[in-house]
């Protein structure tokens, strides 16, 4: 029978130091200077580290993307999968490894566009995941293209001159669809990042972090948001006052997008649902 | 083949029928396909025939950017086969090295930026300071060893002109001096396809590369920059970076709040240690687990 | 013990899954596989697996594969439209060496087609249908018992293999009712997948001599990465040519290596058969019955039957082809495991196809007349 429980934990109390969570010798990763992504993948790795899970029972399932790429520079179980489809493989492994911590890690393209159908479905299940979407507004991958949600009149190879179409809320998306947790933070925030990244993780059922991270080497070049550190401090300055730490507030981008955690609800979870129903039909308890 | 008169471009055109095999190659973002783009243009005002494939899926930066452009009264395969690229342009050093040997043997024109761009994944060793994996061929080993050409550093001269992304129109300008095209022509088709606010320096970059000669034997180019490590004093706070993982974006430099740090060349530094409050800004906004912060005070 | 019991195809695919092991289940309903889903969505959770109807095709493929890197037996069953959905998962199964089984219940097309009709239209896409070159290995019961051993065969050739294995059948047997020789389960065996033991040195893709790697479980302190990019033996990507051009050759060497273990087929009057026909699923049925009506008459007709499509046993059919004067394939499609005969015979003796695109099974009067036609003629 399937058993839900870890079999190990990490330390929490030691100091995080992320090279232990780090393939080594693929490193340093493959992403441009000053990317987001980087920057969220240290507060993934702190967030795991602070809820004591252990990486012989981490799973991170990635999909196509750079977004994708960040997996592989955990030392963990990890899995590099098809454009769009993580969730998707997601699910199938945690339901056949309940005892898993599973991660996802997927892009705004991969998440919202070829594998939006997946998002809306994983958050109506509600199986035990939390997924990570990284947000640059862009197709990082393959060269800059527009994505779901590349805001108006931003330029990317695919809208020389400037996006027309409306952008997801890919929050406002995951919380109808039915997830029990769901909250956005951007990278500058890096401490704040990596406490909501925690809170996902603890939360039982399918949680739902978008991280807004900046593709330097080509959103920002194409639309002149200035060189890394300028984009990252844009972040702060549209950001909100700093009392309104965790609500939802004020806007930050010009799509006005707020941070925090939105949606925090305890929901049947899945995979539970689903082995109670299995006894039941065993005759193991009465449902 | 020989470089042709620097100031007089009337002498004997090159037949119309003999056409040109030329490889454009660098990484993402430094403008191969501009250069391959005004050559293609050029041959096509010639009446050649003319095919330019090219690479440049994965732009990001790092990622290999390559382009054949072949021209000739009649061109069948749109890639150059090893062995038979009249000229090889790299924007990048080590992409020079790496095509080396698409170049005619004996007879082939190389030109080369000495500029390197050391992908993340020339950084074999984690140790401060660890040798990289970084081609080490220098200029000299491979111009005159291996073919004839040239070695400049074309992005220190588009600097100097005013924009270092210019470098490739220095290369472009470099190149023109083995053709006999005229250079009013190479200005207008340059004007044509670059944006139109960088013409003027375009232009003047086309020009520099055009009349570049080569420096006396003793003054060629310096090795790059080596990763410069500061260690602060050894307190209870403190804050080192790795120079091997440090891409050199500028993030932590430009928003620590003590201006500890700052940019040494193509990495970042710390400058100075004493300051430092041990509040990891840095170290969470480092994308590339370059900086480590030492806190006793402050938890990770 | 051995019992029998009247199943219907779907019914018996579910029960063979079950006796195989398999412990999960993903799909999304579709005619004429859907009993297959049904009967699992049931039978699942009585043995401790688990069973789940996913959004679509595609997500049901991946959570197939999540399921088994997870380290279960899984499967998945489907019929043309979504089999076509399928086919990048697919891909991406062979090349991360993921073992499953995907049933296919081949019903009239292209695009949404005949849903309650039956073909064989998915031969070609069963081979080709992912980008790329992927080993494949395809199985083509012709009846209910030989869906249940040969879905207990996909099983062992995929977890031995660690490779996707396609079980084809179509609508007729699919719901055709029929006895079946219920094996007692320790009758049943499938072998357990090759799993890393630890041992110092072990690399995700290095391979033993049968040119399959050892695999790791999540959970068991290999910490793997498993990726759809070309790797080489550590499981990280490469693209260095030589390193690629030894993983890929391993990767679909893997398959001559084993072909003893995974051809398969089974012979009518062939050896001394003038006229050869060579059919599989349900067309092979009626070609059987036409072999019988033929001799009857003095017509030396035989029939050769792969129960293995893919990889094709060719050493055996050019054996048999050879001693022929023609080849009769029919087929319940536009000509397509034809194409693979040709190349196999070659010139002579004479390949001819026999199809049917009409939703129709091909009649034993069909086969017969064609194969008199040939016996003249060739
Ligand atoms: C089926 C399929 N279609 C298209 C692609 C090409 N592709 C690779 S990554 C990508 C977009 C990635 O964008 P995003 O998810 O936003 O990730 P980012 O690179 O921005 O982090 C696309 C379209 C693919 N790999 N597979
Ligand atoms: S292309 Fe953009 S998203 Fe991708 S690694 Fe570079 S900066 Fe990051
Ligand atoms: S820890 Fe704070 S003060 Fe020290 S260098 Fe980093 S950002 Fe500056
Ligand atoms: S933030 Fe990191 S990569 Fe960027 S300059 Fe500083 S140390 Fe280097
Ligand atoms: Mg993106």
């Amino acid at each position: 029978m399937l058993d839900a429980t870890p079999k190990t934990t990490c330390d929490q109390k030691a100091p995080f130091d992320p090279r232990e969570w780090l393939r080594l010798a693929a490193m340093p990763h493959f992403m441009c200077p000053g990317c987001g992504h980087g920057i969220a993948l240290r507060a993934l790795l702190a967030a795991v580290h602070d809820c004591g899970i252990a990486k012989d029972d981490l799973a991170v399932v990635c999909g196509i993307g750079c977004s994708g790429r960040v997996g592989g520079y955990i030392d963990a179980n990890t899995m590099h999968t098809t454009h769009g489809r993580p969730l998707a493989f997601a699910t199938g492994l945690k339901l056949a490894r309940p005892d898993l911590t599973v991660v996802v890690v997927t892009g705004d393209g991969d998440c919202l566009a070829i594998g939006g159908n997946h998002l809306i479905h994983a958050a109506r299940r509600n199986l035990d995941i939390t997924c990570l979407m990284l947000n640059n507004e862009v197709y990082g991958m393959t060269g800059g293209q527009a994505s779901p949600t590349t805001a108006a009149t931003r330029v990317t190879s695919t809208t020389q001159s400037g996006a027309i179409e409306p952008t997801f809320d890919a929050c406002a998306l995951a919380a109808a669809a039915g997830a029990g947790f769901v909250g956005r933070e951007v990278t500058r925030q890096a401490p704040a990042l990596k406490t909501l990244i925690a809170r996902a993780l603890r939360h039982k059922g399918f949680a739902f972090v978008e991280v807004m991270s900046d593709c330097t080497e080509i959103y920002g070049r194409k639309n002149d948001l200035g060189e890394a550190p300028e984009m990252i401090l844009s972040q702060k300055a549209d950001m909100r006052p700093e009392q309104h730490r965790d609500a939802p507030d004020q806007p930050f981008r010009p799509n006005a997008l707020p941070t925090g955690v939105f949606v925090e609800r305890d929901l049947p979870e899945y995979g539970e649902r689903l082995r109670a129903h299995a006894a039941a039909i065993r005759g193991e308890i009465t449902p | 083949m020989r470089p042709l008169p620097q100031e007089d471009f009337a002498p004997a055109p090159r037949p119309a029928s003999a056409g040109l095999n030329i490889l454009v190659v660098g990484v993402g973002g430094q403008g191969v396909l501009m250069i391959s783009k005004a050559l293609a243009l050029m041959a096509q005002r010639r009446g050649f025939a003319v095919k330019q494939s090219e690479v440049h899926g994965m732009a990001k930066r790092g990622g290999i950017v390559f382009s054949h452009v072949r021209f000739a009264e009649q061109v069948w395969s749109p890639t150059i086969a090893r062995g038979e690229a009249d000229m090889l342009i790299a924007l990048e050093w080590a992409e020079a090295l790496r095509w080396l040997d698409h170049l005619r043997p004996g007879r082939g024109v190389f030109i080369a930026d000495t500029r390197k761009i050391v992908p993340p994944f020339a950084c074999r060793s984690r140790k401060l300071g660890a040798p990289s994996a970084y081609a080490r061929e220098t200029p000299a080993d491979v111009v005159g060893r291996h073919a004839d050409g040239c070695a400049l550093d074309a992005t220190g001269i588009a600097t100097a002109l005013g924009d270092s992304r210019a470098a490739n129109t220095v290369l472009l300008g470099r190149l023109s001096a083995w053709l006999d095209y005229p250079v009013a022509e190479w200005h207008e088709v340059i004007a044509a396809i670059v944006p139109k606010g960088t013409r003027e320096i375009n232009r003047a970059a086309f020009d520099a590369g055009r009349a570049w000669t080569p420096p006396a034997p003793d003054e060629a180019p310096a090795a790059s920059a080596a990763a410069a490590v500061a260690p602060g004093p050894d307190l209870r706070i403190g804050v080192s970076i790795d120079a091997a993982w440090c891409k050199g974006c500028g993030i932590c430099v430009k928003l620590c709040p003590e201006r500890c740090l700052a940019m040494d060349g193509p990495k970042a530094i710390v400058r100075t240690p004493a300051a430092c409050t041990g509040c990891r800004v840095c170290e969470w906004l480092c994308p590339d687990f370059a900086v480590t912060v030492r806190n006793e005070g402050v938890p990770a | 013990m051995t019992t029998l019991t009247a199943l219907h195809g779907n019914h018996a695919c579910a029960l063979a899954a079950i006796a195989a092991g398999c412990r999960f289940f993903a799909g999304y309903p579709i005619t004429p596989s859907s009993e297959i889903a049904e009967h699992l969505s049931h039978a699942m959770p009585k043995v401790g697996g688990t069973f789940v109807q996913m959004e679509d095709e595609i997500a049901s493929i991946a959570a197939v594969i999540g399921a088994s890197l997870g380290g279960l037996r899984a499967m998945t069953a489907t019929s043309g439209p979504g089999f076509s959905l399928m086919q990048e998962n697919i891909g991406y199964a062979a090349m991360v060496e993921a073992p499953c089984v995907i049933v296919d219940v081949m019903r009239g097309g292209p695009s949404t087609g005949m849903p309650t009709r039956p073909a064989q239209g998915d031969v070609m896409q069963a081979r080709f249908g992912s980008h790329g070159d992927r080993p494949v290995v395809a199985l083509a019961p012709a009846s209910v018992q030989e869906i249940y051993t040969e879905t207990i065969r996909a099983f062992d050739l995929a977890e031995r293999l660690r490779t996707p294995v396609t079980v084809l059948y179509d609508q007729v047997i699919a719901q055709l009712l029929e006895s079946v020789a219920v094996p007692a389960p320790s009758a049943v065996r499938v072998r357990e997948r090759k799993w890393a033991n630890g041992a110092s040195g072990w690399e995700p893709y290095a391979a033993d001599d049968d040119g399959v790697p050892a695999m790791a479980r999540p959970g068991d302190g290999h910490r793997v990465h498993t990726t759809g990019l070309t790797h080489a033996e550590s499981g990280f990507p490469t693209q260095a040519p030589p390193v690629v051009d030894r993983m890929m050759r391993r990767l679909l060497g893997k398959i001559d290596v084993n072909r003893a273990l995974i051809e398969k087929h089974e012979t009518l009057a062939a050896e001394d058969a003038e006229v050869l026909i060579v059919a599989y699923g349900i067309t092979a049925r009626a070609a059987r019955r036409a072999v019988t009506t033929l001799r009857e008459t003095g017509v030396k007709a035989g029939l050769f039957r792969p129960i293995t499509l893919w990889p094709f046993p060719e050493a055996a059919l050019a054996r048999l082809a050879g001693r022929a004067r023609a080849v009769l394939v029919p087929e319940m499609n536009a000509g397509q495991l034809v194409l693979e005969i040709q190349r196999i015979v070659g010139h002579t003796p004479p390949v001819r196809p026999l199809t049917r695109i009409d939703g129709e099974p091909i009649a034993p009067d069909e086969i017969t007349a064609a194969v008199r036609e040939l016996a003249v003629h060739a």
